[in-house]
Parts: C-alpha cells; sequence; structure tokens
C-alpha cells in the first residue's frame, strides 16, 4: 500500500512539474500581453550578420518605452519552418521579417496584423517616404501589412589583382553591358591556362545577375499587372541572347558552375568580377582578400544609341523585407510601436550607418556606403540617384515560375544556341502558372 | 467466454497500460495521425497553413497518372535501386565473410567499414560532392582527368549510387556478420569431410543459412533505395544539366508539398509511392518461401 502510494504521488508529481512548466511558458507570454512596461517583445530573423546592429536600435525603443526586445535568430530555412509550424500551434514570436518570397501567403491567411488604422493613427509614419515596390509588395487589397524594413540593390564587385595580372583595366561606372562582357571574356582568354575566369553567371543567378540585363534592356521578367510573362518580350528575348552569346562565353563551363558557387569561385581568386547584391557585402569585407575587392555600379545599356548613360538605361533589381506583425499577438501595440520605430528615419539611418543594410525609407542609406571602412560601397547607394531601380519581379506564384525558369535555362546554358527557343518555353509555361493563379 | 480478471491482474493491466501510454502516445500522434492526415490531404486541394483544405476527390490522383514526371522520377529511383542494392549486399557479404574469421587488426578493419555509419549523411554528402567536383575535386586531381561526375547525365546517377553503397556498407556488413556467426560450425566441418572447398561451400552452406539475413538486408534496402532523397538534393545543384536523370520521387514529392506549397498533389506523390513500395514488398513476402531456410 506504501509503494502504491508513493507511486501515485510521484505521478502526480510528475504531472504537476509538467503543468508548472507549462504555466511558467504561458504566464510569461501573458506578462509580455498585458501592454505594461515590463513587458517583452518578442522578434524573429534569419540573418545573424544583422543581429548586433538590430540590437542597438532596439535598445534605443526600450529606453523610450521600457518595454524589453528578446531576438531570435535562425536560418533562411528553419525562420520559415518556424513561422509555418507557429501559424498552426499558435506560438509566434510578436514581430518577424517578411519576404517577397512569402508575402502574398501570409497575407492572405491572416495570419498578419492589418497595420492600416495604426499607421493612420501614427503622425510619425507616412508610407510615401518609402521605396514604393516595399510598400506595394507588403499590401494587398488595400491592406498594410508590414513596414518596409530595408532595400538591397545590386553592384559590380572585382579582384584588382586579377585586373592588374592580365593588364586588364578596372571597370568604371561609365561601362555599359558590352564593355562588361568584352573585359570578361579577355580576362577568360588571358586567364584560360591559370582556370580563371572573367565573370559568373548561373541558371539560378536571376536577381543579382541577368534580370538586371533584361531590365537594362529595356525588357521585362513579368507584365505590370503581373498576368503575362515577359520571357517572349523582343528586348527580354535580346537580352537573353546577349547572355548566351557575351556573357557566358567569359564564365566557367555549365558543369564548373553547376559544381561550384559564383561567390566562392570568387573568394578563392578564380573570377576577375560578379554583379552582387548588397546583401552580401559583409562576407566580401570581412574576406582574407578584401583588400583586393573594389564596387562599382552596375553598367548600363545604350538602348536608345545616344552614347550616354539614361537614367532608364541602368538598371539594378532591388528588394525589401518588411517588419510584420502575427495577427493575434498579445501585445500589438507595443508591436507597432517597436516596426514604427525600426522604420523611422532615425533607426533607418542608423541602420545604414551601423552597416546592417541599406534603408527602406528614401534617402536614408548614404551612411551605407561609408560603413564599411576602406571598402567603398557607395556604388549600391549612387545608382539610386544615377539609374533606375527595378523591383524584384514576383507574383503570388513567383516561387513556382522562377524554379521552372531556372530549371528550363539549364538547357540554353548548355547550347546558348537555343536561347531564344528556351525563352518562349519559359513564357509560355510562366503564363499558364500565372493563369492558374 | 471472457475470463474474469483477478483484481492484482487488473492492476498489473492497468500499471502496464499506464506505463507504455507514453510510446503509445507518441505513436498515435507522431506516427498515425499524420499518416491518416496525409492520405486526407492527397485527396485535397490545400489551402496555406493546414487551413482551408478542400476535398477534390482523386484529382489529385488524376493529374499524377498523366504527370510524365512522376514516372520519370519514380523510374531514377528504381534505377538507383537496381545499381545500388546489388552492389551494396555483394561487397557487405564478402566483407563479412572475410571478417569473420580470426586475423589481425580484425576489430580495426570492423571499425573502419562501420564508421560511414556514425556520420551524419549530410556531412558525408557534402565531404563527396567536393571530392566529386569537376574542377578543383580530389577524384579528378588524383586521376588526372576532367570527368564531370555530377553534371554528366550519363554517370551522374553512378556517382550517387558509389556514395549511397559506400555509406550502406558498413551496417550490412554488421548484420551480415551476426548472421554468419549464428550458422553452427558443424555444418563446415561435415562439408570439409565430404571434401567441399570453399567457393562451393560458401554457395551451399552459408548463402541459404544466411537466407534470412539477406532477405531482411534486401527487403529493407529497397524501401530504402527508393526513398532516396538527400544524396541527390545534397551533392548535386540543380542547374545541373544531369539534375533530371538523377530527381528521385521523394525529391519531387519535396518539391511540391514544400517548395511550390501544394501539399494536396505532393501527399498524392508519396502515396502513390508507397503503394508501389507495398506491392514489392508483398512479392517480396511471397517470394520469401521460395528461397529463404530458416533452419
Amino acid at each position: 500500500m506504501k509503494k502504491k502510494l508513493a507511486a501515485l504521488l510521484l505521478a502526480v508529481l510528475m504531472v504537476l512539474t509538467m503543468t508548472a512548466c507549462g504555466d511558467s511558458g504561458n504566464s510569461g507570454e501573458s506578462a509580455g500581453g498585458s501592454g505594461n512596461a515590463s513587458g517583452t517583445i518578442r522578434v524573429a530573423l534569419w540573418d545573424n550578420n544583422q543581429l548586433a546592429g538590430l540590437k542597438e536600435i532596439a535598445d534605443a525603443w526600450t529606453q523610450q518605452s521600457g518595454i524589453q526586445v528578446e531576438f531570435t535568430v535562425m536560418d533562411w530555412g528553419s525562420y520559415w519552418t518556424m513561422l509555418e509550424a507557429g501559424v498552426s500551434g499558435g506560438e509566434m514570436p510578436d514581430v518577424f521579417w517578411m519576404h517577397s518570397n512569402n508575402a502574398d501567403k501570409y497575407m492572405g491567411a491572416g495570419v498578419l496584423l492589418n497595420l492600416n488604422d495604426y499607421i493612420a493613427a501614427d503622425e510619425n509614419t507616412d508610407l510615401s517616404n518609402y521605396f514604393e515596390g516595399i510598400t506595394a509588395l507588403y499590401s494587398q487589397n488595400g491592406n498594410q501589412y508590414a513596414l518596409p524594413k530595408d532595400h538591397d540593390t545590386i553592384a559590380i564587385v572585382y579582384n584588382k589583382a586579377i585586373f592588374d595580372k592580365y593588364g586588364v583595366a578596372y571597370p568604371t561606372d561609365d561601362w555599359t553591358w558590352e564593355d562588361f562582357a568584352a573585359k570578361a571574356q579577355e580576362i577568360s582568354e588571358k586567364g584560360a591556362a591559370d582556370g580563371i575566369y572573367g565573370t559568373y553567371c548561373n541558371t539560378g543567378s536571376n536577381q543579382d545577375t541577368w534580370y538586371n540585363i533584361i531590365y537594362s534592356f529595356g525588357g521585362k521578367v513579368i507584365s505590370d499587372d503581373k498576368k503575362t510573362s515577359g520571357f517572349d518580350d523582343p528586348n527580354t528575348l535580346k537580352a537573353m541572347k546577349f547572355v548566351a552569346d557575351e556573357i557566358l562565353p567569359a564564365c566557367p563551363t555549365p558543369d564548373s558552375m553547376a559544381s561550384t558557387g559564383g561567390d566562392t569561385m570568387f573568394l578563392s581568386g578564380l573570377i576577375g568580377m560578379v554583379s552582387q547584391g548588397s546583401w552580401m557585402v559583409n562576407g566580401y569585407y570581412t574576406a582574407d582578400n578584401a583588400s583586393d575587392y573594389a564596387w562599382v555600379m552596375m553598367p548600363y545599356e545604350d538602348v536608345n544609341g545616344n552614347g550616354q548613360c539614361d537614367k532608364e538605361e541602368r538598371c539594378t533589381i532591388y528588394n525589401g523585407l518588411g517588419w510584420s506583425i502575427y495577427a493575434d499577438t498579445k501585445n500589438p501595440d507595443a508591436a507597432y510601436s517597436l516596426i514604427s520605430y525600426l522604420s523611422s528615419k532615425e533607426a533607418q539611418t542608423k541602420q545604414s550607418e551601423l552597416g546592417v543594410t541599406m534603408a527602406g525609407y528614401i534617402g536614408c542609406s548614404e551612411p551605407f556606403a561609408k560603413a564599411f571602412g576602406d571598402m567603398d560601397v557607395s556604388a549600391f547607394v549612387d545608382i539610386e540617384e544615377q539609374g533606375t531601380l527595378v523591383f524584384r519581379p514576383y507574383s503570388k506564384s513567383t516561387a513556382i515560375w522562377e524554379d521552372d525558369a531556372s530549371l528550363a535555362l539549364v538547357q540554353a546554358w548548355s547550347a546558348p544556341e537555343t536561347m531564344e527557343e528556351v525563352c518562349k518555353q519559359i513564357a509560355a509555361d510562366m503564363n499558364k502558372t500565372l493563369s492558374e493563379e | 467466454m471472457k475470463k474474469k480478471m483477478t483484481p492484482r491482474q487488473r492492476t498489473e493491466a492497468i500499471w502496464g497500460l499506464c506505463l507504455i501510454a507514453p510510446t503509445i502516445i507518441g505513436l498515435l500522434i507522431l506516427n498515425y495521425y499524420p499518416i491518416f492526415e496525409t492520405v486526407w490531404q492527397s485527396l485535397c486541394k490545400t489551402g496555406d497553413f493546414g487551413k482551408g483544405n478542400t476535398f477534390i476527390g482523386l484529382t489529385n490522383f488524376i493529374n499524377l497518372f498523366q504527370d510524365k514526371e512522376v514516372f520519370s522520377t519514380l523510374f531514377n529511383s528504381f534505377k538507383y535501386a537496381v545499381l545500388s542494392l546489388p552492389l551494396t549486399i555483394f561487397i557487405s557479404l564478402v566483407l563479412a565473410v572475410l571478417m569473420n574469421r580470426k586475423m589481425h587488426g580484425r576489430t580495426v578493419y570492423r571499425t573502419i567499414y562501420f564508421l560511414p555509419m556514425v556520420c551524419a549523411p549530410a556531412a558525408i554528402a557534402m565531404v563527396w560532392k567536393w571530392m566529386f567536383n569537376q574542377d578543383y575535386g580530389l577524384l579528378n586531381h588524383l586521376i588526372g582527368t576532367k570527368i564531370s561526375w555530377v553534371t554528366d547525365p550519363t554517370i551522374a546517377l553512378i556517382a550517387i549510387v558509389v556514395v549511397g553503397v559506400w555509406s550502406g556498407i558498413g551496417n550490412n556488413m554488421i548484420l551480415f556478420l551476426g548472421g554468419l556467426q549464428d550458422i553452427p560450425k558443424d555444418y563446415y566441418e561435415a562439408a570439409s569431410v565430404d571434401g567441399s572447398t570453399g567457393i562451393h561451400t560458401f554457395f551451399h552452406i552459408t548463402i541459404p543459412l544466411l537466407s534470412p539475413t539477406i532477405f531482411f538486408v534486401v527487403q529493407t534496402g529497397v524501401m530504402g533505395a527508393l526513398n532516396l532523397f538527400d544524396l541527390p538534393y545534397m551533392i548535386m545543384d540543380q542547374s545541373s544539366r544531369a539534375w533530371p536523370s538523377v530527381k528521385t520521387i521523394t525529391y519531387l514529392f519535396y518539391e511540391y508539398a514544400f517548395e511550390r506549397s501544394n501539399r494536396g498533389y505532393g501527399a498524392a506523390i508519396i502515396m502513390f509511392l508507397i503503394a508501389i513500395i507495398s506491392i514489392i514488398t508483398v512479392i517480396l513476402q511471397k517470394s520469401e518461401k521460395k528461397w529463404v531456410h530458416y533452419n
């Protein structure tokens, strides 16, 4: 009898401790949700490089509001798995990053807090201060679901050591895409014996390479109403043929590119120059041979033949993250106060100064150019004035047609003469996907 | 007639149930619930985040049977199974026989062959990926060639098979060793008295008496090979022109279910694969009587 009692007691104790664990979890959450000054806002993001800077900015908000901010960082893959599971299970961070790949899905499912009323009541936040493409990306049916966090652009990074070795003049901001291709081919020819190539462009290098070329040539990837594909547009075909005929000959073979990534090859000193997104700067800045690297603006394409660069002839794809709030957060007011601060002019400028990213707020990115010591990255910022920012092409089913296009281009990469044919096929497939949205 | 339990038996039964409850609950929640959920999803047009699933009957399956990619990827999975399984079994059987005698450094060899089993598959794949690298890889460097191991459609699958076989040998060798040690010595003594030589003994004594283990290895091996996902996914890049010739049906499932957020179609693909594996298992079970000897 005694034994039985002891066992029962133990069992009860076990259950109790389990519920106690659950309880403490809950009480922590409700304390965060009660909106008093001692609460905590939980923030989730996927880029560890940005954590230190964002913490510093969030600390300033904590000093004003008295509310703590708790950051969780995950890698890209687990981040989305965590959110996906969190939505079904109800255990979500209060504030988190949103990305163009998934925005439509999350907005459509009612997972994100509708910010319209908050923005209307907030005299410090005016959506027209931000890049239009980013605010538009995070709105659906006239409802705003995220405030812009940042924007990114593309620039050319080149390895001075390779240009010196083969006696090729450094890239300049006046280069056309033809200049770029010619110099890249020159490096590939001279460097053939050393296994060094002029540039790198793989089928999946869309946002950082061939999308930019398409728009500089006056082409498009998707129509403005997002109903039809732009892959069969005459200018797009011209741009992709340029990629096939002029850029690819200066690249490693398609088989090599399928085996080794472009940044790996560049950082190993095997590639002369390559176009890269501003989100990659830190990797190049902290590399072993960082002093050999320099950045210039994207080349332009003299479409109208007047011998100079017009604004719309120099294009960079841009994209931007958004700060969004979980629709069922316990503390929407504090969460909104936090993201409105993070998107404010002051915080956005600080974000650039700290070299975290460029700003989503127009005109606050200038300090980013000087944030990396000796490495001048003003090419990312200058293109705002001297070129055209094209928002990364997207629709509801981006994940499907973008993937299909990359896979289809594998054939064109192996047999460049089939490029036109392949692009027309991509257009047909993409139109089918778009019609099913 | 239902027998009435004594109070003692009853308490024991209750306590027994309590003690296995965690396992039962775990199985129900983690295994059985997902199985039925997958069956249900395969009949639905699924919404995001598991909300808004609408029943569409067999539409997913009708689409599936018209989808050429389902069959080409299934064919790839079969090719992998057909190439890798005999090799794995043959090599690990030979190794097991060689290891199953008194020799110097026996434990060292056993450890070496078993080591791949201890490594994480993802880590193995990453190392092999670099060894296979066409320009900077160890393999081409050693042989002095420029072979596109994982980007040439004609040999990419074979490269994957090599990795699969290499990492599968250790586990199967241990299973075979266990089986070999269960064979009584008397048979071998009797055979040698009758004048049987090594090879003859191997085929007429070792193989028949090892057949239960071989059967087990074949059966689990078929399932494992048809479920292949991690090796091609980790070793190859999708921009490789060899990708269509290696892409497996489980990768196709992953692509639909997770990358294209079409859970319903993904579930249908996996149901189709389960049906095929079940058929193969039934055939294997039926054939068991013909060639498997339990002494």
